[in-house]
């Protein structure tokens, strides 16, 4: 046999997904590639296409056109009782006229599992979710955590080679939030099932992800590990979706030594080419810095300096946020990390300065 | 603003124009009927003793129970039908129509002839049933038969397809509002646990649509045991029922047999009211 054996298995394959309502397109040529066992999350705000892609790969929508493949097996056509899925979704969508331990079992029912294992496999589900004492219960009178553990329990019982979760925190108070995150991380590390993710709160997507794909306008932005994606973002659009970016736009003006030299309205600055092709003089370009890599100490040092004025500083307790002003008038961040003595006072006429490296073009 | 608090007297006191209405309006009227009907002795009279013999009268007469069983299995029957017709009109309305436009426009046809009043309905079946009427032209002009059907009027084919022409609507509302009160969200997620279709009816839907269907047929049960203008109307004179059997009795000036008839019906009703709450639990709907 011939067969690149080296191949890894994938557990989803998205080809080109295309999904139109009307005039409205929600999915433009989406391609995911999900080995086996990760955790993937869709970030995007809402109505960028990311349940959409969620509900075509649980056979809830069929796509236009592109493929979906689930554990290398093709299924675009194929309805959702035909696929190695399961779904949670947002507002955990529980019978109201089954019981716990009924609805959880539910799933195994369908499989035509016999009795006596289905009343095994529920006993031991119920209690590995720490629910067993609300089997004889009614989603009516569940709290939110319980309703989400028991949704869980139901979609996770069914041993799915993919678990999918529409914003599954989402409905759930603040404050249970992060316990249930670390769960659900922790679930799906021992599970080995691939979690597709989909929120809309990029600390649930980085803190959780394997793999971070950032939608916008029904497309896929950019997609990879949490660190490259945070500290690297492709584009504007994601430079400005996540927390943290300063974002400055110019014209290109050349490139020196794999740097590029940008003219804004506020001073020229060497951004690293990072590979790209260099832009045409004059063609729009933007980059970014993070607010937490400007440095006000040693600016003069520094190959890109901007001068700045502060109009306000915040503390948030693991930092310190400055909002300081261009002389053109657009808005820098400067997160001050470590319980530093404050340095920099609203109204304060300052310059900050970067490492040339510390800029990243955008696509 | 303030507020009225459950079992206080000014919830009490706001409660005694209705109160006081329905013992005038139903209550009295409805100890009368059951006084009449008690009544012994030769003559029309107050003074009457107190006795059961007006029902063991009625009772004892084999062509009075036949009637009675007849009328049952006339609601049954249509009951059935328009339980099965109400329940795929409904979930054709609600789940199948996905555009609003169309669902809002096929809603308000199926529901606008029922703004006219029942005996307007009744006899305006007539016209539509009868040896030169609309449904016979039409088969004569589709060709598909040669002489007009005679059953259809003054028959009781003829009052069961008016029945059920005007009670589907009572079948089928109930139903549509328990349809649309099932978040689509439930049917997905029974779906991707690898229910078919058909299992997300049987397991999901019918299920949580179960206090619409007994709703409804509490509706049609009450409507085809009080219904006798359709009866009289379409059926002619070939046919009776319960409440025909009222209306001829108080013509014929028989007091206590329609006092009779009257209280052994509302018996029936309340049994099947009775039955229907044993299935569900009304006072939950809609919570």
């Amino acid at each position: 046999m011939a067969a690149p054996a080296a191949l890894p298995q994938l557990d989803l394959e998205l080809r080109d997904i295309r999904k139109r309502y009307g005039g409205f397109t929600a999915v433009d040529g989406v391609s995911l590639q999900v080995p086996k066992g990760q955790f993937v999350c869709l970030l995007g705000p809402s109505g960028c296409g990311k349940t959409t892609t969620l509900r075509c790969v649980a056979g809830l929508e069929e796509p236009d056109s592109g493929d979906i493949l689930i554990g290398g097996r093709e299924v675009t056509a194929d309805p959702p009782w035909q696929r190695d899925i399961a779904m949670m979704f947002q507002d955990f969508a529980l019978f109201p006229h089954m019981s716990v331990a009924k609805q959880v079992g539910f799933g195994l029912e369908m499989q035509k599992k016999p009795r006596a294992e289905i009343t095994r496999r529920v006993a031991e589900v119920l209690g590995a979710f720490e629910i067993a004492h609300l089997a004889d219960r009614r989603p009516s009178q569940l709290s939110g955590g319980q309703k989400q553990r028991v949704a869980l329990a139901r979609a996770m019982i069914t041993e799915p080679r993919i678990l999918l979760l529409d914003e599954p925190i989402g409905a759930l108070d603040y404050s249970l939030r992060e316990t249930v995150m670390l769960e659900l991380k922790a679930l799906q590390k021992r599970s080995g099932i691939s979690f597709i993710w989909v929120t809309h709160d990029q600390n649930e997507a980085f803190s959780l992800g394997d793999q971070v794909v950032v939608m916008n306008h029904a497309r896929i932005e950019q997609q990879g590990r949490p660190e490259e994606v945070l500290s690297r973002p492709r584009t504007a659009f994601v430079a400005g979706f996540i927390q943290g970016n300063n974002i400055l736009r110019g014209q290109a003006q050349g490139a020196r030594d794999g740097l590029l030299d940008i003219r804004t309205e506020d001073g020229s600055f060497a951004v690293p080419l990072n590979g790209r092709a260099v832009p045409a003089a004059g063609s729009p370009v933007s980059f970014s810095v993070r607010a937490e890599r400007l440095q006000e100490a040693a600016a003069d040092e520094l190959p890109n300096r901007i001068s700045l004025r502060c109009t306000l500083v915040e503390y948030f307790g693991a930092y310190r946020r400055h909002v300081l002003e261009t002389r053109s008038g657009a808005t820098i961040k400067w997160d001050q990390f470590g319980a530093l003595p404050q340095s920099v006072f609203a109204g304060e006429l300052v310059t900050f300065g970067w490492k040339a490296e510390d800029g990243v073009l955008h696509a | 603003m303030s507020s009225i608090r459950p079992r206080s007297a000014a919830a009490y006191w706001l409660a005694v124009p209705a109160g006081l209405w329905m013992l005038a309006a139903v209550v009295l009227p409805t100890l009368l009927i059951l006084w009449v009907s008690l009544w012994g002795g030769q003559s029309v009279s107050p003074d009457n003793p107190i006795t059961f013999d007006n029902y063991a009268r009625f009772l004892s007469n084999g062509s009075y129970r036949a009637l009675m069983l007849d009328t049952l299995a006339q609601a049954a029957m249509i009951m059935g039908i328009t339980g099965v017709l109400g329940y795929c009109i409904a979930y054709f309305l609600t789940v199948k129509v996905t555009s609003p436009a169309w669902r809002t426009a096929l809603f308000l046809a199926f529901v606008i002839p029922f703004w006219t009043s029942t005996l307007i309905r009744a006899i305006a079946f007539v016209p539509f049933l009868g040896v030169n009427g609309l449904l016979n032209q039409a088969l004569l002009a589709a060709g598909l038969i040669e002489q007009p059907i005679q059953a259809f009027l003054y028959s009781r084919l003829g009052v069961s397809m008016a029945q059920v022409s005007l009670y589907t609507l009572l079948a089928s509302g109930p139903v549509v509002y328990m349809l649309n009160s099932i978040p689509p969200a439930l049917r997905e997620a029974a779906m991707t646990l690898k229910a078919s279709p058909f299992t997300v009816f049987r397991r999901i839907i019918l299920p949580l649509t179960l206090p619409g269907i007994v709703i409804g047929q509490v509706l049609v049960f009450l409507n085809v045991l009080a219904d006798f203008i359709t009866v009289t109307t379409v059926g002619g004179n070939k046919l009776a029922f319960l409440g025909n059997l009222i209306l001829l009795f108080y013509e014929g000036s028989q007091i206590r047999a329609t006092a009779v008839v009257s209280v052994l019906l509302m018996a029936v009703m309340l049994a099947g009211v009775a039955v229907a709450l044993r299935i569900v639990d009304i006072r939950k709907v809609g919570g």
